[in-house]
């Protein structure tokens, strides 16, 4: 059965964007009160993993991207 | 407050560990200082990408095909991926679960690598299949190529260092109290996460 | 914040960890972790470059005494002012004050032991001899013509000097960001008990200011150098506009980085003329808060007017507009520090030692460099002298007038604590009054001779320039004269100079408090402060240096 590499390209972009970002938004939310710049980077980070983690979803779901205009 | 949260570590230590916890400190600034460093150097060639991209062509320029975003956006997903993985690895060391650490260090580092691997097919593909090169396909050859190969190094030395680290961990270099190695590691990491995220977007997104 | 954060502790940290004394001719001299024999290693390194430097600026006025040239050929005098630009900058005036004075004086200054990545300080240092040399090198395989700004197209080609340029300078930029780096941690942790930021010295304060500049500023050029360096090796296009690129793109990165580099050649300067005017008043620094921020000012400000330089490069007036007003703007907290300089004497009971005399030929040089500076922010008036002698004028105003007259009053005023022998006073005077003389004479007939329509970077001129490029290429003789008395005198005080002590000037920041030369150590213990050091009607403002100048070993002497 030929399947089209794209679809599970974004399948898996979708799948896996999901799983990172409630896991990354979990953590967050976890770890939100420990103190220390050290700890506040983390957050920050896990937090821009997160936007990451939703901006693949979208690309995935073909909402934003660059693609041709066809 | 005075010291940054090390597990175990307080005001009323003895001597030996005042002086390791001042000097943590001094490395975690340190470090924090290099990174934000890197940022400028990435920042730069970003401003060069956007300022390039912006003197009125359209993009991709006329002859350069779209990017894969679907690909992309999967090979992300890896790289996401394993910016969790990490950070549980270091939870998991703080909380003293060192089989789970370790094997979360190893799915970071499959993860890392698995990228890079993503990153070489995309290369492969827009060099040999579309003739896209790095010096011979104008703005868009230098700006991309540039800037993902950058993050790509970047990428590859964090692979190799997370190795490092595995190797080092495995042979007991880091105690419960002294890691500074494992959480520089996952700074380092997390911040090259982070630069994807910014990179991804600019080419792929917009 | 706890001030307790910032500082050190007394228990067992760093402040009580004295490493064992180094061993052998190679680990204290060669490859030295301790930040005062690092610090004297910059200031060596950077006069030799100053030497070198200078002589292609006396080829460059030999080259112009006549108005069809014929000293050297056009080619090569492209090359000679462009590396003796780059030397400048990059080789003296940076590495001296940043590597050379930071590294020797402010970890004194806040009563520490040593900055705090020793290792890392030792490599910053090596990288940048290796990086002169690579410059130099470019002389003999073509060295870049077009400038110390290099613009595309032109650094696109010619001879591959122009790579190995570009190399050189990414490397002493590593140097940099590394320094950078490391003060802004030695900073941020490492004052000594009590020294909270409004109890530094303002020679810290200056530092403090430049060490972010070194870090951010530093990297962005280094991107620039790096895209230079892939377009012409492996044809990678940025600038070159046949290929999609942009000239206007270098213009943009270069100047985003050398405009704050301007600040760091002079911030450091401010820095030492703070101590060097109080010390000689015998009075407290006038407004040490309104100096303090005004630094940080500068530094921050500095990284939002680069464009000013671009002014002839096709911007939209509206974007001219922003920058021309934000350049005025910086003016602001350089007056104020000129005017609080400025009130520091007025009342004062003054002494002008040399370093005195720099400290106030700077006030008055500096100045009119800033005043040109403000003419130059003007948009209709850089139209006209955008590329003249006029900003020649302006910026050795700033550059020789400012930061070199700021470092020879650092040089008088530091060179007893360092080498415990006074340099000369007499010998110094001479110095100073040629050096006055000699680069007035210089430097000012450019003004005119700019706004008379003198272009700079030419090997020939229009012969009504004649007259006052003779005068100006003589008077840079004379000011040679003067430099080579300064050399002569370092040479031989540091035989037979008078003795020192610990403190020939009567100065009251910690580094006064400690033998001439200093321990290894620094401090036998790490004081604690209560106040600004300036407050010359009070005692001073320590507790904690009754050991410093007897003979009791420390107390935790290779204790680990």
């Amino acid at each position: 059965m030929h399947v089209d590499p794209a679809i599970l390209e974004r399948t898996g972009a979708i799948a896996g964007g999901l799983i990172v970002g409630i896991v990354a938004i979990y953590a967050l939310y976890k770890d939100w009160a420990t103190p220390g710049v050290e700890n506040h980077v983390f957050k920050l980070m896990l937090l821009l993993l997160g936007i990451g983690a939703v901006l693949a979803i979208l690309a995935g779901a073909g909402v934003l991207g660059n693609f041709p205009t066809a | 407050m005075a010291v940054a949260s090390v597990t175990h570590a307080g005001a009323g230590e003895p001597p030996a560990d005042r002086l390791y916890a001042e000097t943590r400190e001094l490395r975690l600034q340190g470090f924090l200082l290099f990174l934000i460093s890197d940022c400028v150097l990435f920042s730069s060639f970003i401003f060069a990408y956007l300022y390039l991209r912006n003197s009125g062509q359209g993009w991709p320029p006329p002859g350069i095909k779209h990017l894969d975003v679907a690909f992309a956006a999967w090979n992300s997903v890896l790289l996401f991926g394993s910016g969790a993985t990490m950070h549980y690895a270091l939870e998991n060391w703080k909380h003293g679960n060192f089989i789970k650490y370790m094997w979360m260090l190893i799915f970071t580092i499959i993860l890392g690598a698995g990228f890079l691997g993503g990153q070489g097919y995309e290369y492969t593909h827009l060099i040999f299949g579309e003739h896209v090169s790095w010096w011979g396909s104008g703005i868009f050859g230098a700006s991309f190529f540039t800037l993902t190969g950058m993050h790509g190094f970047h990428v590859f030395v964090g692979v190799c260092y997370l190795t490092v680290l595995l190797m080092q961990s495995a042979a007991g270099v880091y105690t419960g109290e002294k890691y500074f190695g494992i959480t520089a590691g996952t700074l380092y990491w997390h911040f090259v996460d982070v630069i994807w995220v910014v990179l991804f977007s600019i080419f792929y997104l917009i | 914040m706890s001030t307790q954060a910032a500082q050190l502790t007394h228990g067992g940290g760093i402040a009580d960890h004295i490493h064992p004394e180094p061993q052998g001719f190679v680990r204290r001299y060669v490859f030295s972790i301790d930040h005062k024999i690092i610090g004297i290693q910059y200031i060596i390194t950077a006069w030799v470059f100053f030497i070198l430097a200078g002589l292609l600026a006396e080829t460059i006025r030999t080259q112009l005494l006549n108005a069809n040239g014929g000293f050297v050929s056009p080619e090569t005098y492209n090359e000679v002012y462009s590396i003796h630009g780059s030397a400048m900058v990059w080789l003296v005036v940076i590495p001296m004050l940043t590597g050379g004075f930071g590294n020797l004086i402010f970890p004194l200054q806040i009563g520490a032991r040593d900055v705090a990545f020793p290792w890392l300080n030792m490599l910053s240092f090596w990288i940048f001899p290796v990086a002169g040399l690579m410059l130099f090198s470019s002389f003999l395989m073509g060295a870049p013509t077009a400038g110390w700004t290099e613009y595309p197209p032109v650094s696109l080609q010619g001879a591959p000097g122009t790579s190995m340029w570009a190399a050189a300078i990414f490397l002493v930029g590593v140097s940099s960001t590394l320094t950078g780096i490391n003060f802004v941690v030695t900073l941020l942790k490492m004052r000594a008990p009590g020294m909270t930021f409004t109890r530094m010295p303002l020679f810290v304060w200056g530092q403090f200011a430049t060490a972010p500049l070194l870090m951010i500023a530093t990297t962005a050029l280094a991107a620039a150098l790096a895209a230079l360096f892939m377009e012409r090796v492996f044809g990678v296009p940025f600038y070159d506009p046949t290929k999609g690129g942009s000239p206007v793109l270098w213009q943009h990165m270069f100047w985003f980085y050398s405009h704050p580099a301007v600040y760091i050649m002079i911030l450091p300067a401010f820095g030492i003329i703070s101590e060097v005017l109080p010390t000689f008043s015998r009075k407290p620094i006038f407004g040490y808060k309104l100096i303090a921020f005004s630094s940080a000012a500068i530094a921050l400000a500095g990284f939002m007017v680069w464009a000013h330089h671009m002014f002839t490069s096709g911007l939209a007036p509206y974007l001219q507009l922003p920058f021309m007003i934000l350049t005025f703007a910086i003016g602001v907290p350089t007056g104020i520090k000129i005017f609080s300089w400025t009130a520091t004497l007025w009342g004062g009971k003054i002494h002008l030692t040399t370093a005195m005399l720099f400290a106030i030929g700077f006030i008055a040089l500096f100045t009119c460099g800033g005043i040109t500076g403000i003419f130059l922010a003007a948009v209709p008036y850089d139209l006209d002298v955008h590329g003249t002698y006029f900003v020649v004028a302006h910026f050795h105003y700033v550059l020789v007038g400012g930061s070199l007259m700021g470092i020879f009053a650092g040089m008088y005023y530091w060179f007893p604590k360092m080498s415990g022998r006074l340099l000369n006073e007499t010998l110094g005077k001479i110095h100073f009054w040629t050096f006055f003389v000699g680069f007035n004479g210089t430097f000012l007939p450019m003004h005119w001779l700019g706004v008379e329509g003198m272009p700079r970077w030419v090997a020939t001129y229009d012969p009504q320039f004649e007259f006052w490029n003779r005068f100006a290429s003589v008077s840079s003789y004379v000011m040679g004269i003067a430099i080579l008395v300064f050399f002569v005198n370092v040479v031989w005080s540091v035989r037979n100079g008078k003795k020192a002590g610990p403190n020939p000037w009567g100065g009251r920041t910690l580094e006064w408090m400690i033998p001439s030369p200093p321990h290894y150590y620094n401090f036998k213990q790490i004081p604690t402060v209560y106040g600004l050091p300036y407050d010359f009607s009070h005692p001073l403002p320590y507790k904690g240096l009754e050991d410093e100048l007897t003979d009791t070993p420390p107390v935790a002497a290779g204790a680990h």
